[in-house]
């Protein structure tokens, strides 16, 4: 066994082993560490592939912002934890079976039907070692994938709009600055002169 | 020798428990978009693998767009959750019927 597979086969381990725990802890949070786990270790197997920008893009994107942004609703819900567990146990064997059946159907096409790939199963890649990953990734994108690129830019954006616009809440009796009425005031109607005596020599 | 068979395996394992997820956690619906995204890295997986040992960089394009797709889907996502919890008070997927009703 070399090194190689020596690694993959921890990795693999570790990553089946943490969406388990995604799956199947009671406590949100926790859910989502394991899940955090799951992507620094598909990080590492990407790497193997020699996907070095994904794998960094994965690590940044997904555990930098994604998983921030669940924990921090995690958080900002409060949610109390329920401890009744018989709903659980009645539909558990359904997802089992379920599970089962997509894991048999996949084994099924990839390991009986695989002298029917058109790829070979153990090439070595060769993929131009001259250029980095990034450089060749985005030689790509941004000449054959460019209206792609726009558009999921796009898409982005649109994201921001519609997140913002859905959790925006105005309270009632607030009391907000309303610029038309300040533009809108007549200084005679708010400064009184008054005529009084003087205080000092009295 | 690891095989693209290996990898293969790997993701499908991965897209059965996210499946199974989605299913058996009827209680809190952020781990069903949690499980949603281990089916979507999964789904990674296979794109990243063919593309090694097929030669060709594609399967990464592919990968990239839907790493955006999918980071603004969990935006809007908990941005919908959000508001239903504050509607609701809870963010149990059973209590979320009004549509049937």
């Amino acid at each position: 066994m070399t090194s190689l597979e020596l690694i993959f086969y921890i990795f693999s381990s570790i990553l089946l082993l943490s969406s388990l725990g995604v799956v199947l802890f009671k406590n949100p949070v926790y859910s989502a560490l394991s899940l955090i786990s799951c992507f620094i270790t598909s990080a590492f197997l990407w790497l193997l592939l020699e996907a070095e920008f994904l794998a960094l893009v994965l690590v940044l994107v997904y555990v930098g912002a994604v998983m921030v942004l669940f924990l921090f609703v995690i958080m900002m819900l409060n949610i109390e934890l329920e401890v009744e567990t018989s709903q659980f146990n009645k539909i558990a064997p359904l997802g089992l079976i379920v599970g089962l059946i997509i894991v048999g159907e996949l084994m099924t096409l990839i390991w009986l039907r695989s002298d029917q790939f058109l790829v070979t199963s153990s090439a070595v890649s060769s993929f131009d070692k001259e250029v980095s990953n990034s450089v060749l990734l985005g030689t790509k994108l941004f000449t054959d994938y460019i209206y792609a690129f726009e558009i999921s830019g796009f898409i982005l954006l649109l994201a921001i709009i519609v997140s913002i616009s859905l959790t925006l809440r105005r309270r009632k009796g607030l009391k907000r600055q309303i610029v038309s009425k300040q533009v809108d005031i007549d200084p005679a109607t708010r400064v009184k002169l008054v005529d009084m005596e003087s205080e000092v020599n009295k | 020798m690891i095989t693209l068979q290996s990898y293969l395996t790997l993701a499908a394992l991965l897209f059965a428990i996210g499946a199974m997820g989605i299913i058996i956690n009827k209680k809190n619906i952020i781990i069903v978009m949690m499980s949603i995204e281990l089916m979507l890295l999964a789904v990674n997986f296979n794109f990243i693998a063919f593309s090694y040992f097929s030669n060709d960089l594609t399967g990464q394009i592919f990968v990239f767009f839907m790493l955006a797709i999918a980071a603004a889907e969990a935006a809007i996502g908990l941005a919908i959750l959000v508001t239903l919890y504050r509607n609701k008070n809870t963010i149990s997927v059973r209590e979320f019927k009004q549509l049937k009703e």
